[in-house]
């Protein structure tokens, strides 16, 4: 059974479980305004001990929002809270931990340089510890609940999912009553998901309301008692019965009918198959390609890849088997300790930035603020950044030039500012996005484009916007290697995948939803070519 | 070199190295919460007119260790308030704040001293340790002033609190990742507040033990680049206490050499011998470059 908000029954308590379990927590009427934009607005709902709530939403949904004012980081700007019947309103992270609300934060709140014990001691104790003996007080309680921990190791030398183990220990050394986890499986590999939904359960059956934050709805299928969907910071609809209501669910998060596809990507129209053809000239070719990163570390392992003219691979994979450093590569900022590649047939193994944009490459990096554009010039700046030669006359930069082409650019492309001369760091994500994406078609002799994650922390509009361009680029002759850890939009967008894990490229399959499993099990390594 | 020699050049070097590392455990500390503390040449120097005046007017050296801690406060206030809660640039402000000490000392000393400057202070007399300072030979290596024992007691106190400790652990999460570690629930602004107050006290007793212990006078600029070389020591020792101590060692030796290459016989300039410690600790950085740890948050201000 599933209830729509505004409907009659909106009080945030389910019909089922009434008597079963009181709330632990309970939000009533919270709302949180930043600035003008309303991240979260007449949010009713309710914590059950012994229960894994699950709060499903897409990017930008608001539930990390509504998990921070939980844990007391932001302060709702209305309506109310009360935990155990009694008013709850933490003004800091302190003051929730106090009253036994933790949280695993999406970005892990640990120290690199510190051991596990340290990270686990830091603010705890002051003075003298006794490592031998806390260590052993941890991992009696990691074992209580599964959790495989090292005490003694560094954290920064860890894997993700042992970090996220440490971090969860963290929580857990509170004998919390609420337990929030803000999307703990996103960087997680299929075992280990497994593992953490199977903790969650325990926590939960120890006395603990959980609050697990995902967008993923088989882990919802798995664990959830009960289900609050967000769309746009507003509960669009619940259930106590998330398995059977599973369609209801997905149509109220994506607010149209899903297709099981991606968000945002669904309403393209399906790509006319790329026929591969004898006359096609490769755009990229990639091979050989092995990187060893300072440590010595072999992060990339003989990468063979080749994209033909006006076709879109996509590259998937979990993050961190070295489609960054692939990435850093191609767009000249790292060089391959083997193997070559080639653009347009032009070799480039060696070659610094300038000559890969000259070669008619363009790279939409992975973080746009860092290396995709410069924050503190204006837009135009920023639309003309690899082509300032030619819009200068004597050294000196046309700005009439300059000006006239951005606008026509920014119409183009859609980008959204108050004008071309604009600060950079004004546009919002997607504008932003789309501004990078627009300067790198205006390449030159474009033939090859890179893209890495360009729809991350994109609204769905902007998405779509994104993806039409990079399509209609493709249709041109371009040839698109797409870097995305969201395998539904790679499914939706590409013409093959091909999957990186741990280095090297393990499969390539023909995009398509009949494949999505055999791609899944690529990705997490258990299954070979 | 007879063995006697050496056994005086030892002690020296020992002597030497005292201020620095009484200046440089400090400023450990608070580069271990993260901030670069280059303002320790003028705390230095504080610490050391501040001493000499306390004792030129009291006649008590122990008065005058008071008069230098004293002094150096309201310079370890302005330094934390510029960087911990203005969050203004730690190397500008440290600068800034050397060259406001420089001219206050040099105008208070040409106003307390200018008529009597040839006049010396009461100051600290080397104890000579029990059985320690009995055994034959190496005796005179531990005929030291009673403030080195206090810099190696503080030295090995500093280690313990750093590596055994809760307060270790805060303080090293404050230099690595000062965010992270205010959500853990750790005062971080308290314990970088506090980090360069200790600083600038241990910076004190070093400025102190130039001017009571060594020379029993203060002149101008007198402690001419220790600061700066006790940073350079926690460079050097790359951010480990022990290390640390033996850069102090080696800055000490280098000076110690100036007076003993002559008495040896070897006749180099003068000027030479003077740089030979910086050229030293030039060497030691650029030999360092890559090779360093440093605490991750060095220098990055902290806000919430």
């Amino acid at each position: 059974m599933i209830m729509r908000s505004g409907g009659a029954s909106s009080s945030g308590a389910p019909l089922a479980n009434n008597e079963a379990s009181l709330p632990k927590l309970e939000l009533t009427d919270i709302g949180r305004d930043f600035g003008s934009f309303t991240a979260l607005d007449g949010i009713d709902i309710a914590f059950r001990t012994g229960e894994v709530h699950c709060l499903l939403g897409e990017n930008g949904a608001g539930k990390s929002t509504l998990c921070n004012l939980i844990f007391g980081v932001h302060q709702p700007t209305r309506g109310f809270m009360t935990l155990n019947g009694a008013p709850y309103a933490p003004n800091g992270p302190h003051a929730a931990l106090a009253q036994k609300v933790a949280m695993v934060h999406q970005h892990f709140s640990l120290i690199d340089e510190l051991t596990t014990v340290d990270n686990l001691l830091l603010g705890r104790k002051f003075g003298l510890v006794d490592r031998k003996a806390e260590a052993a007080k941890i991992l009696a309680l990691a074992e209580e609940f599964g959790l495989d921990i090292k005490p003694h190791a560094v954290v920064g030398d860890l894997s993700v999912g042992q970090r996220q183990r440490i971090e969860i220990v963290k929580c857990l050394m509170q004998r919390p009553e609420v337990l929030i986890l803000d999307e703990p499986t996103a960087v997680l590999l299929p075992d280990e998901i497994e593992a953490l939904l199977k903790v969650c359960a325990d926590v939960a059956a120890r006395g603990s309301a959980v609050v697990l934050v995902t967008h993923k709805l088989a882990e919802i299928r798995k664990i959830a008692d009960e289900v609050s969907v967000l769309r746009a910071g507003r509960i669009v609809a619940r259930s106590t019965r998330p398995a059977e209501d599973m369609n209801d669910l997905t149509t109220a998060m994506i607010g149209r009918s899903g297709t099981g596809g991606a968000f945002g990507v669904a309403s393209l129209p399906p790509r006319a198959p790329h026929a591969r053809s004898r006359m096609v000239r490769e755009a990229l070719q990639i091979d050989g390609l092995s990187f060893f990163d300072q440590t010595g570390a072999r992060r990339l392992d003989k990468v063979t890849l080749t994209v033909d003219q006006g076709e879109i691979i996509g590259l998937a994979g979990v993050e961190g088997n070295g489609q960054s450093e692939l990435g850093s590569i191609l767009a000249g900022l790292d060089h391959p300790s083997e193997g070559r590649w080639f653009v347009g047939g032009k070799e480039l193994t060696h070659a610094k930035p300038r000559a890969i944009t000259a070669a008619g490459a363009g790279i939409i990096p992975e973080d746009r603020h860092k290396v995709g554009a410069v924050n503190a010039m204006t837009l135009a700046d920023n639309l003309y950044l690899n082509q300032t030669k030619s819009l200068t006359r004597w050294g000196l930069i046309d700005r009439k030039r300059q000006t006239e082409g951005a606008t026509s650019l920014m119409k183009q492309f859609d980008v959204r500012a108050q004008g071309p001369a604009a600060p950079f760091s004004s546009l919002s994500g997607g504008n932003q996005q789309k501004a990078v994406l627009a300067r790198e078609l205006m390449t030159p002799n474009l033939r090859f484009l890179l893209a890495m994650n360009p729809t991350r922390g994109l609204d769905i509009g902007a998405i779509e916007a994104v993806y039409r361009s990079i399509r209609e680029a493709a249709d041109k002759g371009i040839g698109v290697l797409l870097i995305s850890s969201e395998l539904d939009e790679l499914l939706a967008v590409a013409d093959r995948i091909s999957v990186i894990y741990r280095g090297s490229i393990v499969g390539t399959r023909m995009a398509s939803y009949d494949n999505r499993a055999a791609i899944g099990s690529l990705m997490s390594g258990t299954a070979t070519q | 070199m007879t063995l006697e020699l050496f056994m005086v050049f030892v002690a020296s070097t020992i002597r030497l190295s005292a201020p620095l590392l009484l200046a440089a455990s400090g400023e450990y500390v608070s580069e271990r919460a993260g901030i670069v503390n280059m303002s320790l040449e003028g705390m230095m120097l504080m610490g050391a007119f501040g001493g000499a005046v306390a004792t030129a007017f009291t006649g008590s050296p122990y008065l005058g260790l008071a008069g230098a801690l004293v002094a150096v406060l309201p310079i370890a206030l302005l330094q934390s308030v510029l960087t911990n809660t203005l969050r203004a640039n730690q190397v500008v402000t440290g600068l800034g704040i050397n060259i406001l000490v420089l001219g206050l000392t040099t105008l208070g000393y040409r106003e307390i001293f200018g008529s009597r400057s040839r006049e010396m202070i009461a100051g600290f007399d080397p104890i000579s340790p029990p059985i320690l300072g009995d055994l034959p030979l190496v005796g005179t290596v531990f005929y030291q002033a009673g403030l080195l024992y206090f810099a190696i007691l503080m030295v090995a106190l500093i280690a313990f609190v750093v590596s055994r400790t809760g307060l270790g652990i805060m303080l090293k999460a404050a230099g690595d990742n000062p965010h992270v570690t205010a959500i853990s629930g750790t005062p971080v602004m308290a314990i970088r507040h506090g980090a360069v107050f200790f600083t600038g006290a241990m910076a004190a007793l070093g400025g102190a033990f130039l001017s009571i212990v060594d020379i029993h006078t203060f002149t101008e600029g007198m402690t001419r680049g220790a600061g700066y070389l006790a940073i350079v020591a926690v460079i050097f020792g790359n951010w480990r206490i022990g290390r640390v101590m033996g850069a102090c060692l080696l800055f000490g030796a280098a000076t110690a050499l100036q007076f003993q290459l002559p008495a040896m016989g070897i006749q180099l300039p003068n000027a030479l011998l003077i740089m030979l410690p910086y050229v030293l600790a030039l060497l030691a950085v650029a030999g360092l470059v890559g090779r360093q740890t440093a605490p991750r948050a060095l220098s990055v201000p902290f806000w919430r």
